[in-house]
């Protein structure tokens, strides 16, 4: 068969791919943040919760974190439908990974900023939005950058709970046409481009919040 | 997190729990409009075709069956034949249709149909068979040979009562990984069901065959036949019961057997399915 008839059920599936690449990423930024900010200025309480989530997250493999969500949860109740599910655990998870960047960025900030910001009278949530996160972002950005690609191939792992995405599509072409090459291959070069549009936009991303309105961060900016 | 937070919470995990615990019915069903079943992709017992449609013996006879209850649409998800009955069991589907073989160990995790199909094993082999393998029997003279296999099938109960060591068998997750699996040399042979091989050799697949000829393996005594049902959850008792009755309707008509034949079933494999009793096959031992 030739490799034109495979290419819109793959666009199909790398359609689908993509929107679960970033509504994940997107998601597992804000849960990334929200961790990893709680890991850092948090109280006792809300540290350790934080510490639990990011060490059960990081700590167990993103596909059986996949199908516990999908098949041990509903035994006890909660069920959702298998994309919502896929985007809660990819989420979950690289915001585990994400937290631990957002911690250690935030740590890198001189001590010195917060005390100078404290002897401003700043408040604490004026402080960490106005004086640390500014310069720590600049720092997560690669970080980020390498993490949201890692995300968007980890999607792949959704097609084994039954989620039509390039993957599935791929195993889906090959059962019945046995023609594992062109198809793989194909595959590859999908997973490449979208790779390659999501490099480029985190790039993209890390020369603006370089350039934004923050503190330089030393005299070579 | 104050008292009221608690109870809300503590109120809507009760709530989905007991939404959880009703079972499906045949009313609900049809007032949904549809059904949702699971296939395991394995040519010809349940997989889906280029556009999208369901086929094989099970989705066709599960097709036939529904429309004489009034059931029109099935909304079918692909899932690896290991997922079948974890996903049964977690409501992702209300039905299993891909032809799974009834055993005693499966009966008490879900509640077969009466058998639709019937089928012996089979073996993939590369061109010329160079080991000459002819049955799973010839698998334990050299241990040196390793043996593919499904994971979760049941092929692996079957090499394990005949005395093969793990150290033989390689897991695969799905059929469709049989072929590239014999062609790369990773196995030696493919255990599966004789129509499995038998389509995974027709459909084009170069370097390898089918095993001939091929004897049935011997399980305590008798040459292993299996016989493939449908899987419904056991609280779902008036979908199951509606579904059952109609299935055996079905069984006794020409429409049944053609769908069967088409698949590549012999017909005496088609007498065997008609005949034999789910009850018999779940007390086995």
């Amino acid at each position: 068969m030739h490799w034109t008839h495979y290419l819109l059920p793959l666009l199909k599936g790398a359609e689908l791919t993509a929107i679960i690449g970033l509504a994940s990423t997107a998601l597992g930024a804000v849960l990334a943040f929200a961790a990893g900010i709680a890991r850092v200025e948090g109280g006792r309480l809300l540290s350790w919760l934080a510490l639990i989530y990011i060490e059960v997250f990081r700590g167990t493999s993103l596909l059986v974190q996949l199908f516990w969500l999908y098949y041990a949860l509903p035994l006890i109740g909660i069920s959702f439908d298998p994309v919502t599910t896929g985007i809660a655990g990819l989420a979950l998870n690289i915001g585990a990974y994400g937290a631990e960047v957002v911690r250690g960025a935030l740590e890198a900030v001189a001590p010195q900023q917060r005390e100078a910001a404290r002897a401003l009278n700043f408040g604490w949530s004026h402080t960490l939005l106005r004086i640390c996160l500014p310069q720590a972002i600049v720092e997560m950005m690669p970080s980020f950058g390498n993490l949201a690609v890692q995300n968007l191939k980890d999607t792949s792992l959704v097609s084994l709970i039954s989620i039509s995405d390039l993957t599935f599509r791929a195993q889906s072409l090959r059962n019945v046409t046995q023609d594992s090459v062109t198809i793989y291959t194909m595959t590859l070069i999908g997973y490449f481009a979208m790779a390659l549009v999501m490099m480029a936009a985190m790039r993209w991303l890390e020369i603006a919040v370089r350039r934004g309105p923050a503190f330089p961060r030393s005299a070579h900016g | 997190m104050n008292l009221i937070h608690l109870a809300g919470i503590a109120g809507l995990a009760v709530v989905t729990g007991l939404g959880a615990a009703q079972a499906t019915t045949l009313d609900e069903v049809k007032s949904n409009g549809y059904i949702r079943g699971a296939s395991a992709n394995e040519v010809p017992y349940s997989y889906m075709d280029e556009s999208g449609t369901a086929k094989g013996i099970g989705p066709e006879v599960a097709t036939a069956v529904l429309k004489s209850m009034g059931v029109e649409e099935i909304q079918w998800t692909v899932t690896p034949f290991g997922s079948l009955i974890p996903g049964l069991k977690a409501k992702r589907y209300d039905f299993v249709a891909a032809e799974m073989n009834i055993l005693p160990d499966r009966c008490k995790q879900v509640t077969f149909t009466e058998p639709n199909s019937s089928y012996g094993e089979g073996l993939l082999v590369p061109t010329g068979n160079p080991k000459k393998l002819h049955s799973y029997e010839d698998i334990k003279k050299d241990p040196a040979l390793k043996v593919a296999i499904v994971s979760g099938a049941d092929q692996i109960d079957f090499l394990h009562d005949l005395g093969v060591p793990d150290s033989q068998i390689v897991l695969i997750q799905a059929n469709a990984d049989a072929l590239s699996t014999i062609q790369t040399g990773r196995a030696d042979a493919y255990a599966a069901t004789e129509l499995t091989v038998s389509q995974l050799v027709k459909s084009g697949g170069t370097g390898v065959e089918q095993a001939e000829p091929f004897s049935d393996p011997v399980i305590k005594g008798k040459p292993a036949r299996s016989y493939g049902g449908f899987d419904f959850r056991t609280d779902d008792k008036d979908l199951y019961d509606a579904f059952n009755k109609a299935l055996v309707t079905f069984k006794a008509t020409e429409d049944y057997k053609k769908i069967l034949i088409s698949n590549g079933l012999s017909p005496e494999s088609v007498e065997a399915a008609r005949t034999k009793k789910m009850e018999e096959l779940c007390a086995a031992k």
